[in-house]
């Protein structure tokens, strides 16, 4: 297939830009961020750059392929995608009481990460073939059943970050492939509550058993409270606000955060690079990175409902449903909004698998742009 | 795009706004956290990563009057355990034995100590150089020595009760260094040092330092040689008379200044956890005694003023008087018959002063006492300031005005004494005592000064000085004779109360022995106070155990000051005991010795050469037999006026080379290892410098153990 200049037009370069500047503020920060880390002050800065470069890579050679020929592959990436959380249960390095990296030859990744995107696609294809028919609960149940397999793979790593990403992701799918709104809620709704209920009755007296790791039940108190335990699960959410507030209005200037430099603020490269941000770039450096998010999220979400057809708006939706959870909970966590998961900033935190499934989803985005209007040969 | 149906515009339309809105949401939780609480977390973020180090001041210095150091703080290695460290040993009871043995401990306090829950403590401060060398040899888990600044005294026990001390932390404990703790002491100083999250102090980074504001110095009235030579007369009585304790105190008449306080026993403030609570108690200042035979003084001036008596009045005294019904004896069997006022001062007798008291009157009398100072504190700088005990007026009974004028019942302070001998021989103003004269800062700028201040006129310029006649005459006629100095001439009065019994009345073994004078007569420049608490064995009198202190310590004092040595026909003592100086001036030496050797004298050589160039007193001078002669073997022709040559120092007692420094008017400054005491061995400036009058000659003395003595 061939790339011509009407297709170009199509483009929406307002996204594009937006990213742009998001990986070249990105590229900034983690200069800061990852400063002192070691020897090379831009050691970080270089293999986070390479990411970027091959993950753009990635997404303009997408851009030469249809995206409504995925529908024929559907079912080996559904295989390959299970394959590899198998892989990863098996053979997985474990990292933060997780096992969530492989390694294959002198590369390791996260197939965690790339699963999202792999996921979006076979879960695209196969509402597609149900179209219309997500009416009733009962309608639902195979969508589930399809989706709980990998998702079930997820939490045992366990990765809690990654599977409530998966529950966006299925939820927001289900809402754009025309599932009934109210009902999508009523399961929600109900999910909620019986975690929360959970949760009532294991802090009760009763003590009632939860599938959770102790600091992950850690995390939810200090969530809560994090004065509680100030230097051991209260200690991140505090000094990431402390970041935040003390970086006042306009900061204290990029590679002057103290505490990030003086490494007060833990995982400031990964999870919790927006306090970076908000110390060393202000209130005016955080509210500007939100609005091109915000530009981000919306753009994504203008693309799937110009889309040509339920695929492209279904691929479409699902990472806008990946990139808005993940925003909105790392963000939020960071800001003492929302408790504590591992859940890496899209195109900020540095990390080359996310880097590269996000520009991968970028490329799939821009595909489905290229392609919106039926071609008229 | 125009294919939307209305159910995908409107989940379009909810999305947007949703979006909008939880976008909002965040931008104003962060405007929150970093506009409205920016301020608060700025500062959170300080305390992360900022410490405070206390940097100590350095505390200021005490003076003596001439700027010679009584207290200053150097740094000396002090010894500290860090208890997490020690428990790293094998054996923490063998660490405490050890260091128990090095430091000299006890044990178990050190076994304490080591194990505390604390991150650091303090062992032991003002190590000696031997107990840094063993630490270091035995380089002990967890046990450090480092310097700190503390206070040492280098003049070991002199002045001991006036300087009191401070303590291991460098805190005012007694005396001036607790009184002026606050303008001593000094504002401590920070430095802010910045720490990273794992409590890695950041090399390159910016550090505040405030620094500490350096506590004052205190420069005191006392004159480190008048203290000197009153510890050197005390510490004879001690010797001599083995009293409970002794006491003297010498004030500046004109302006109250206190030139020197003295008690003993004393205490090395250096060592103070040493002594205990009653050696280190200032009697001087916070006990109280009856006076005596020397509160006759309050009663004359009292009469005096009233007009009630003057010095040619004759009284009559048969050995007692009855008061009240009851019969008070004179201290004389059978009385001192008729006498003159005069002759009732210079006797001390009884009846003539209660007769005084009894014209007074008690309302008269004790507004003296009262206008006097007695009964209140006069204010002095130093901590716990008696009263002494005043009966109170209205319970005042006729035999109690009897006694109350010869000076028993009521019990005042030998400060207030002092004080109140001030007042009648100046001219009647009572003086505020004084100790502290200025406040310097560290770069020994005045910041204050402590004026001379008038409390009030208590008696007129005329009486007091006929007091100060009749009190001449009690030295030169009376029961002070032991007072007399010669040169000078000098007025007192002695006094030998018995001290109260513990089950009431008075003991017939124990007495407080006194003295109370003042030199000038015409021209009061010292008063001088000695008082012996309970002398041993006979006698027990002032006359004999007090008045020998206060002729030495105002004649040395006198002579040391340079007050002109004048000599009265009437002064003189009889003929027999006093023999005129001859010249020996331009003299050689052997014939100049021969002379005075024959003439009854001793003497004493300063520098060397074979002719005699000067010689001190000079020819014409009346003095005692025995009396030392300074023969100046230096040329003096070359000697301005004022100049003086140091006379060579090495050999002599501590108390010669006092004598011999105050007669030609140049000032001792005693040094020694810790403390001067034995025989001099250094001297500085050399003999026979010439230096201007009044400079110290700072001279070291060794026990004469350590010193070989040629034979």
């Amino acid at each position: 297939m061939q790339l011509n200049k009407r297709l170009l037009k199509n483009l929406d370069y307002i996204l594009i830009i937006d990213i742009i500047v998001i990986l070249g503020l990105s590229l900034l920060v983690l200069s800061s961020a990852t400063a002192n880390i070691t020897s090379d002050p831009l050691y970080f800065v270089k293999k986070h750059l390479i990411s970027i470069i091959l993950g753009i890579a990635c997404a303009v050679f997408l851009l030469f392929f249809d995206y409504a020929k995925v529908v024929r592959y559907n079912n080996y990436i559904y295989a390959l995608l299970i394959i590899l959380l198998i892989l990863v249960e098996i053979k997985g390095i474990t990292s933060h009481g997780a096992q969530q990296w492989i390694n294959i030859g002198p590369l390791n990744f996260q197939p965690s990460e790339f699963g999202k995107i792999m996921m979006i696609v076979c879960f695209a294809s196969y509402l597609v073939k149900r179209q219309g028919e997500l009416k009733t609960f009962k309608d639902l149940i195979p969508s589930f059943l399809y989706f709980s397999v990998p998702f079930l793979l997820i939490v045992a790593q366990p990765d809690l970050g990654t599977a409530l990403v998966f529950i966006a992701i299925l939820f927001g799918m289900l809402y754009l492939a025309g599932a009934n709104p109210k009902l999508l809620a009523g399961i929600l709704f109900t999910g909620v509550a019986v975690v929360t209920l959970a949760l009532v009755l294991h802090f009760s007296p009763l003590n009632f058993p939860l599938p959770l790791e102790k600091h992950q039940l850690n995390r939810l108190i200090a969530f809560v409270d994090p004065y509680k335990d100030p230097h051991g699960a209260g200690w991140n959410i505090i000094q990431s606000l402390v970041a935040i507030g003390s970086g006042g209005l306009l900061g204290k200037g990029l590679y002057h955060g103290t505490q990030v430099q003086l490494n007060f603020l833990p995982e400031h490269h990964t999870d919790f690079i927006f306090s970076v941000v908000g110390e060393e770039l202000g209130f005016v450096g955080a509210a500007f990175l939100l609005l091109l998010y915000y530009i981000l999220i919306v753009r994504t979400i203008r693309t799937a409902f110009r889309s040509r057809d339920l695929l492209g708006r279904l691929l479409v939706g699902g990472i806008f449903s990946m990139w808005l959870f993940h925003i909105f909970e790392n963000i939020g966590m960071a800001i003492g909004v929302m408790p504590i998961t591992g859940i890496p900033l899209p195109f900020m935190s540095y990390g080359g698998t996310a880097m590269l499934t996000n520009l991968i989803a970028v490329g799939i985005i821009l595909n489905v742009q290229l392609r919106r209007e039926k071609m008229l040969f | 795009m125009s294919t939307y149906s209305v159910e995908v515009r409107k989940r379009i339309t909810f999305i947007f706004f949703a979006l909008f809105f939880v976008f909002f949401l965040l931008v104003l939780r962060l405007a929150y956290l970093q506009i409205i609480k920016g301020t608060w977390y700025q500062q959170k973020a300080l305390e992360n990563r900022i410490r405070e180090i206390v940097v100590e001041p350095k505390r200021g210095d005490i003076y003596d009057r001439n700027g010679n150091e009584l207290a200053v703080s150097i740094n000396a290695d002090a010894c500290y355990a860090v208890p997490a460290e020690v428990k790293k040993a094998e054996n923490v009871e063998e660490v405490a034995r050890e260091l128990a043995e090095i430091l000299d401990m006890d044990q178990e306090k050190v076994y304490k100590l080591i194990t505390q829950d604390q991150h650091s403590v303090w062992l032991k401060f003002k190590l000696t150089e031997e107990e840094v060398k063993k630490l270091r040899e035995k380089n002990l888990p967890g046990i450090g020595t480092i310097p700190k600044p503390q206070r040492f005294y280098p003049k070991g026990n002199l002045a001991s009760h006036v300087l009191g001390f401070a303590g291991d932390y460098n805190q005012g404990l007694e005396g001036i260094e607790v009184a002026f703790e606050e303008e001593l002491a000094g504002i401590n100083g920070y430095l802010l040092v910045e720490y990273d999250a794992a409590g890695h102090e950041i090399p390159e980074s910016t550090k505040k330092y405030i620094e500490p504001e350096q506590g004052l110095s205190v420069v005191l009235t006392i004159d480190q040689t008048i203290q000197y030579i009153a510890e050197r007369e005390l510490d004879k009585i001690m010797q001599k008379h083995s009293p409970k304790r002794a006491t003297i105190l010498v004030m500046d008449p004109k302006t109250g200044e206190i030139l020197a306080l003295a008690n003993k026993p004393d205490f090395n403030p250096n060592e103070f956890h040493k002594y205990g609570a009653d050696v280190r108690r200032n009697g001087a200042v916070n006990d109280s005694y009856e006076p005596g035979s020397t509160f006759k003084i309050i009663t004359l001036a009292a009469a005096l003023e009233e007009g009630l008596t003057n010095p040619e009045e004759r009284f009559n005294d048969p050995g007692f008087i009855e008061v009240d019904g009851e019969r008070i004896h004179c201290w004389v069997q059978g009385g001192h018959g008729n006498q003159s006022l005069s002759e009732v001062v210079q006797n001390s007798c009884n009846p003539g002063f209660i007769t005084l008291g009894m014209r007074l009157g008690t309302e008269r009398l004790y507004k003296y006492i009262r206008g006097f100072g007695f009964g209140s504190t006069l204010g002095l700088e130093l901590p716990g300031e008696a009263t002494g005990i005043i009966v109170p007026e209205d319970q005042v009974k006729p035999v109690d005005l009897a006694t109350i004028s010869m000076g028993q019942t009521n019990s005042v302070t030998p400060l207030q004494m002092v004080t109140a001998l001030s007042a009648v021989v100046n001219g009647g103003k009572l003086m505020k005592p004084y100790i502290v004269k200025e406040l310097r800062n560290k770069d020994g700028d005045v910041v204050k000064t402590f004026q001379p201040q008038v409390i009030r006129q208590v008696i007129s310029e005329e009486t007091s000085k006929i007091e100060r006649e009749l009190l001449e005459n009690v030295v030169t006629h009376g029961s002070g004779r032991n007072a007399y100095i010669e040169g000078y001439s000098v007025g007192g009065k002695t006094g030998t109360a018995q001290k109260p019994a513990p089950g009431g009345g008075y003991s017939s073994s124990d007495y407080i022995a006194s003295f109370l004078g003042f030199a000038p007569v015409d021209d009061p420049r010292l008063v001088c106070l000695v008082v012996v608490d309970s002398p041993k064995g006979y006698p027990y009198y002032g006359g004999t155990v007090a008045a020998p202190a206060f002729r030495e310590v105002v004649g040395d004092s006198l002579r040391y000051l340079g007050v002109p040595v004048r000599y009265d026909e009437k002064d003189k003592k009889s003929d027999e005991e006093m023999t005129t100086v001859p010249m020996v001036i331009n003299l050689p030496v052997d014939e100049a010795e021969k002379i005075l050797k024959d003439a009854g004298l001793q003497v004493e050589r300063s520098g060397s050469g074979d002719i005699v160039y000067g010689q001190v007193p000079v020819d014409g001078i009346r003095v005692k037999i025995g009396s030392k002669v300074l023969l100046q073997l230096q040329k003096t022709e070359e000697l301005q006026d004022g100049e003086r040559i140091v006379p060579n120092i090495k050999g002599k007692s501590m108390r010669d080379a006092a004598e011999l420094l105050g007669m030609i008017g140049l000032v001792l400054v005693p040094e020694g290892d810790p403390y001067p005491t034995g025989i001099a061995v250094e001297q500085s400036p050399a003999p026979g410098t010439k230096v201007p009058a009044g400079e110290q000659v700072r001279v070291k003395f060794k026990p004469p153990s350590a010193v070989e003595i040629a034979p």
